[in-house]
């Protein structure tokens, strides 16, 4: 059993990381303690638009989607009702395995969103798709830790850089010190993001429940039917239609929330950890966030599919029957 | 007492106070969900999907609060 642990790639590996640590020790790297950005940085502006560095990784991250997409549908046939079994069969390791991500969470969305899963389906696939790349994203390497060094703007003074690389010595005058504007940042850690999905997700499921229940779904929030049994009960369900909305709104803040708070505390986490004892113990936790970034994606998925389906199930009805 | 260390008290009785609950809570749910796969062991893969999920919902509170003492940390 030991015996097989002594390969030559073993032992190259091994002697690999010693010398790893030899070189940091030598150079006297340290790791920095993070200094926690909560707003994304600009990198470059177009005219007067700030394109930041989250910006534009999730721009890269549609890129990488799109390719995906396009290599993977490549070979399909062009007309689906009229392909043959044999053409319907999917070519390629690549279509076969988005085929089956595909076809699992469409199951899913078929056992809670029933006969809308059509409608839903695609929407809140491309979301998952997106959310799960962007939260990964901040797990590659040299994303969020290769960029410009810059003078920091605000009290904190900064770091002494030798050469291009940022030491962990703080600088004794603000104007000698630098921080780092990296190139690439998860998405997922600026707040925007969530909080765009969350936004369009809202605005879908109203969109969907105007559809499915026409001017039905609007006396789920103003509901003056009550008043034919009296005063109390008209201002009773009124108020319950206030509380409605205002549920609207918190489900904006809870979905916004998670996402961001969860990955970029994933990431601080990281960071933290690797500053403390490095090299060895954020290996664990990089797994940990591997998982989490997943289940993250997985919770926006069900929410907004749950979401959606609540606003296609009429109020009232049920109530009733 | 200064700002910074008023700052650090601050976050750090954000986030003690808000881990409380959802720690309670996951508490909760694990030991119901262990109850569960007692009973019907067969059903096990279910019962731990739908325990991460919920323990996800639960966990999520305990960030609210650390986003809060992030953000008196860091602004």
């Amino acid at each position: 059993m030991i015996k097989k642990l002594f390969t030559v790639r073993n032992l190259l590996i091994l002697l690999a990381v010693i010398a790893l640590f030899a070189v940091s020790g030598l150079l006297r790297l340290r790791v920095v303690l993070p200094e926690v950005s909560l707003a994304a940085e600009p990198i470059f502006y177009i005219g007067s638009f700030a394109v930041t560095n989250s910006l534009l990784t999730s721009w890269l991250v549609m890129i990488v989607l799109i390719v995906v997409a396009f290599l993977a549908t490549r070979r399909m046939p062009k007309d689906l009702e009229s392909a043959s079994n044999e053409e319907l069969v999917p070519r390629g390791s690549l279509q076969n395995a988005l085929e089956m991500i595909v076809e699992g969470f469409y199951g899913m969305t078929r056992n809670v969103g029933g006969s809308w899963a059509p409608k839903f389906f695609p929407i809140i696939m491309t979301m998952f798709l997106f959310v799960i790349l962007s939260n990964f994203s901040g797990l590659l390497p040299f994303v969020s830790s290769v960029g410009l060094l810059e003078h920091p703007h605000g009290a904190q003074p900064g770091h002494v850089a030798v050469g291009v690389v940022l030491t962990a010595v703080k600088a004794p005058v603000s104007e000698e010190g630098y921080v780092l504007i990296p190139f690439l940042r998860a998405p997922s850690t600026d707040l925007n993001f969530p909080l765009a999905l969350a936004l369009v997700t809202v605005t879908l499921s109203q969109y969907f429940g105007l559809r499915a229940l026409k001017l039905g779904y609007v006396k789920k929030f103003f509901n003056f039917s009550g008043f034919k049994k009296g005063v109390l009960m008209g201002v009773a369900l009124l108020v319950a239609g206030l509380l409605e909305i205002v549920s609207e709104f918190a489900k904006i803040i809870s979905l916004t929330f998670r996402l961001f708070g969860n990955i970029l505390a994933g990431e601080v986490l990281l960071a933290v950890l690797a500053f403390l004892i490095p090299y060895l113990v954020s290996v664990p936790f990089y797994g940990l966030e591997v998982f989490v970034g997943f289940v993250q994606a997985l919770v926006f998925f069900m929410l907004t599919l749950v979401f959606f389906s609540l606003a296609v199930t009429g109020h009232s009805e049920e109530a009733h029957s | 007492m200064d700002v910074v260390g008023m700052k650090s008290l601050a976050a750090a009785f954000a986030i003690a106070v808000g881990a409380i609950g959802p720690g309670i809570g996951i508490g909760i749910l694990a030991g119901k969900a262990m109850e569960a796969i007692g009973r019907n062991p067969e059903a096990t893969g279910q019962i731990q999907t739908n325990m991460i999920l919920a323990i996800v919902f639960a966990e999520a509170i305990a960030i609210y609060a650390l986003v809060v003492a992030l953000i008196i940390l860091f602004v």
